[in-house]
């Protein structure tokens, strides 16, 4: 897993849609993401909260695997922002 | 370039396990969004779960609810095929839910054999 920005970097970031996925189980936050990155144009910022600590693992191997860009990840109150440009 | 990947998820078990009803579903969901292509077949007490109204009664704890699981896969694209001698001894064929395509062993095969891999739940 690697994020190509540093914190402070990431801080400064301004997604384009924002993918609200507290609460959901695994699969949901990534089926949540895979669907909201059909709706925003390739090189958009997807930015997805889920209170899953395991997501981040997750949304960085499905980029490894499909060919999206990890950001990286914030640490939010109850929850992490997962940040993911998409690449094609 | 390699080929389109396909994995196929057979699925026996149903209502009465809910947590192993809803694993294939959680990788099938994974899969469809990792742009793999998904069959998923049913046999077995498995079929109950494409019988109409039966998936939004199975959820197991810790896992997201299988119903929302099946509508995600459907949506993105995921195959449902079930196993027709299994559907009509349990006189469910006329309940199927929308998607579901019943067939025979031979089709089965012919997924396996042709998928980048299988898993049996």
């Amino acid at each position: 897993m690697s994020a190509t920005l540093s914190e402070t970097d990431l801080a400064g970031v301004t997604a384009d849609k924002v993918v609200d996925a507290r609460g959901a189980a695994c699969p949901g936050p990534l089926l949540e993401t895979k669907k909201a990155m059909g709706t925003v144009p390739v090189g958009s910022v997807l930015e997805l909260w889920s209170s899953d600590p395991q997501t981040k693992v997750d949304i960085a191997a499905w980029c490894g695997k499909v060919g999206h860009e990890l950001l990286g990840t914030l640490s939010a109150d109850g929850y992490e922002r997962v940040l993911v440009r998409r690449m094609k | 370039m390699a080929d389109q990947e396909k994995l196929v998820i057979m699925v026996t078990h149903g209502p009465e396990d809910p947590e192993l009803a809803t694993i294939p579903f959680v990788m099938a969901g994974a899969a469809v969004a990792s742009d793999v292509d998904v069959v998923m077949g049913f046999q077995g007490e498995g079929c109950r779960l494409v019988q109409k109204g039966v998936a939004e009664t199975v959820s197991a704890p810790e896992f997201a609810p299988l119903a929302g699981l099946l509508d995600s896969i459907r949506e993105l694209g995921g195959q449902f095929l079930v196993c027709s001698p299994c559907v009509k001894s349990r006189g469910i064929e006329d309940e199927l839910i929308d998607g579901a395509e019943v067939c025979a062993a031979a089709r089965f095969v012919a997924e396996i054999t042709s998928a980048t891999n299988s898993l049996v739940y």
